[in-house]
């Protein structure tokens, strides 16, 4: 895997920065030399076929992976070094909920925390501002694929992050949910923190998002 | 939070998990009850045999569940990608595993309660020095998960076969095997001042093996 | 252009090298064996049967020093993330384990004769063969994945790993095998080792770890020869340095 010297300054405009970002998968590749710069409080739309990159880009942001050659800086933060402040900073939203079953919904919020230091009155704003604070005490083995995903976006408020990542929020939800992911995403962008969302689906047009488009592990038009 | 802070609040979460679901009872008591009856038919059923052998059952069994009780400590994580969730979260990965290994010891400890149970009952172990006897399980024990928990990671992986992960861990942990099983049979017969020097042998194994996880298991985790 | 002229010089220079070496283990090898079969005289008590010592003592040092390197060599990859390491990590393993399947072969064969059974527990042994055990282990963690740098990573761990676990079972099957004394146990070796047996030891050990050399050069040689391959099928894709 090929290093890049560290980026020089802390670049405080930039919230993303790749650059020349490879990810392989075997011998095939999910990214091909991927560029893309995105500034703070930007709001970006991923469009593109399915294939074209557009998870991968988005897990390699938010460092759940490692590219394969490249390499850039997210928020200021090398992604080769620096991952767990990048990872302190930033949320992923996806269709899995990385929820365990057998807790409830409040305990998996009071989970992350309490892991990461934070009050526990947060867990229960955050609650209410998804509308879950009856079903709290349920296990999420009983949530229907729309209440996951609100925990999910419960779990995102507490946690509170600059950047937010999402790929396909609202595949699969009903209504309730898609209406508060919705609500997240506009509440973000009102908040200026930077968004990046991946969908097939218009989502929150009156965000007016610059749209990058993906196809075949590259970036097309957009970056 | 410190380390070991994040690692109670993993181990927490495991066991509660363990507890709520019920694997614990459901499956990993019964294997080992079936193991020993199998060990039973095997080597018995004349008594003089199977005295002798008894404390080597037992670990037996020990190491079998070890295996089982370790994936499982993995499984719970894949549910809904829960695993990046831990990896996601601004914590020390050496927490994880040190929870993990945590909570795999618990759960190894109340089996090896029970099997205990069944095997002075079934083989008339007798007991001679039980102090000893429980510090030689509590001691092994701790190897045993700590090696399960490092590398329960790899087994849980899309392409792993079935027999990896046991190839693994048992060519890993026979010194816990043979010290356990020694340190067992002696203490059964009241010998103490032998079973120490194999007490040793397990702490400096336990020792080894949660500092080498503590240093490695991030660079498991990450992709 | 330069760069090119260079590496070719280099690829020249190391195939030259590569030769000499193989010549030279041959070399060794030959005279070892005639050191092994001839020169030394036979064992005062095993007679012509302790010569497999000539042998199996330097595949068992072989065996350990593949995986001290397979140890090193994982650590500097996960410290460096330089794919080098890998490579070497890699080829020793894969050296290793024929070393030591030979080591534990030899050990039975001369066993047998000396013993009256294949096998006995000798500690040594034994932990030659959870060694090898460990070494097979490190090979199939190898093949779980495709993806070149999550493959190297997780070998290397199971190389420090496996490596550090390596003195604790001999430790524990040492002690194990103490217990039971036996009939006096005639040690797969001598009781003195004197001047030409010794000689033909290190002969032994000389020539098995110039093999060694030659057989590593030959298969990081085919490594990065993969790699290159694995590269050239991306490149219309993707362009990458070293």
């Amino acid at each position: 895997m090929r290093t890049l010297p560290r980026t020089p300054a802390r670049v405080r405009d930039a919230a993303v920065e790749l650059r020349g970002v490879t990810r392989l998968f075997g011998p095939s590749p999910a990214l091909a030399r991927v560029d893309l710069s995105i500034q703070r409080g930007e709001a970006v739309v991923l469009r593109g076929p399915n294939g074209a990159g557009k998870s991968t880009l988005l897990r390699i942001v938010a460092t759940a992976l490692s590219p394969t050659y490249g390499g850039g800086s997210v928020l200021g933060f090398d992604l080769a070094t620096e991952r767990e402040e990048i990872r302190r900073r930033c949320d992923l939203l996806t269709h899995r909920t990385r929820l365990y079953e057998e807790l409830t919904a409040r305990e998996n919020l009071e989970l992350f925390a309490r892991l990461l230091g934070i009050p526990a009155g947060r867990v229960d704003e955050a609650l209410e501002r998804v509308a879950l604070a009856d079903a709290a005490g349920e296990r999420v083995r009983m949530f229907s694929a729309g209440m996951r995903q609100k925990v999910a976006v419960a779990r995102s408020i507490v946690r509170d992050p600059e950047m937010l990542l999402l790929d396909e929020p609202t595949t699969g939800l009903d209504d309730a949910a898609r209406h508060v992911v919705e609500r997240m995403i506009l509440d973000a962008a009102a908040e200026r923190r930077t968004l990046v969302i991946a969908t097939h689906h218009p989502i929150a047009p009156e965000l007016g998002a610059r749209v990058v488009s993906m196809r075949d592990g590259s970036v097309e038009a957009g970056a | 939070m410190t380390v070991l802070g994040q690692a109670s609040v993993i181990a927490r979460k495991d066991l509660v998990i363990e507890v709520r679901g019920r694997h614990a009872l459901g499956t990993l008591l019964p294997f080992a009850a079936t193991v020993l009856i199998a060990f039973g038919f095997a080597f018995g059923p004349g008594r003089d045999v199977l005295d002798r052998v008894a404390p080597g059952l037992l670990w037996m069994a020990v190491l079998f569940s070890t295996v089982i009780a370790s994936r499982r400590a993995y499984q719970v994580e894949t549910e809904d990608g829960a695993l990046e969730g831990l990896l996601l979260a601004p914590i020390d990965k050496a927490a994880v595993f040190l929870g993990k290994a945590a909570a795999v010891t618990l759960e190894l400890l109340a089996l090896v309660l029970a099997v205990l149970v069944l095997v002075v009952l079934l083989f008339d172990l007798p007991v001679a020095s039980p102090l000893l006897m429980i510090a030689a399980f509590v001691l092994g024990v701790v190897g045993l998960a700590a090696v399960g928990s490092l590398f329960g990671v790899v087994a849980e992986s899309a392409r792993t076969r079935e027999a990896i992960f046991p190839m693994l861990v048992l060519p890993l942990v026979a010194p816990v095997l043979i010290a356990g099983v020694r340190a067992t049979d002696l203490a059964a017969a009241g010998r103490s001042s032998d079973v120490l020097s194999w007490l040793g042998l397990l702490a400096a194994f336990d020792v080894v093996f949660l500092s080498v996880g503590v240093l490695v298991f991030g660079y498991l985790l990450e992709d | 252009m330069a760069a090119t002229a260079e590496r070719a010089l280099g690829k020249a220079a190391s195939r030259n090298g590569e030769r000499t070496l193989g010549v030279a283990s041959l070399i060794a090898l030959a005279v070892s064996a005639a050191l092994s079969l001839v020169v030394a005289p036979p064992d005062a008590v095993q007679g012509e049967v302790q010569r497999i010592m000539y042998v199996h003592v330097p595949a068992a040092w072989l065996a350990y020093l593949s995986f001290f390197v397979v140890f090193v060599a994982s650590i500097a990859y996960l410290k460096t993330r330089k794919t080098r390491w890998d490579r070497v990590a890699a080829a020793s393993a894969e050296i290793g384990v024929l070393f030591t399947a030979l080591a534990i072969a030899l050990g039975m064969l001369w066993g047998k004769p000396v013993w009256g059974a294949w096998w006995t527990w000798d500690p040594r042994l034994t932990t030659t063969a959870v060694l090898l055990l460990i070494y097979v282990g490190y090979l199939a963690v190898r093949r779980i994945t495709d993806n070149p740098s999550r493959r190297a990573t997780w070998a290397a761990v199971v190389g420090i790993v496996g490596f550090v676990d390596v003195p604790i079972v001999h430790l524990s099957v040492v002690w194990w095998r103490s217990l039971h004394q036996g009939p006096t146990v005639l040690r797969l070796g001598a009781p003195e080792i004197q001047g030409t047996m010794l000689l033909a030891l290190l002969g032994g050990v000389a020539a098995f770890t110039i093999t060694y050399a030659y057989l590593m050069t030959l298969r990081l040689r085919v490594g990065r020869l993969e790699e290159r391959e694995a590269r050239e099928a991306l490149s219309p894709i993707v362009e990458v340095e070293r």
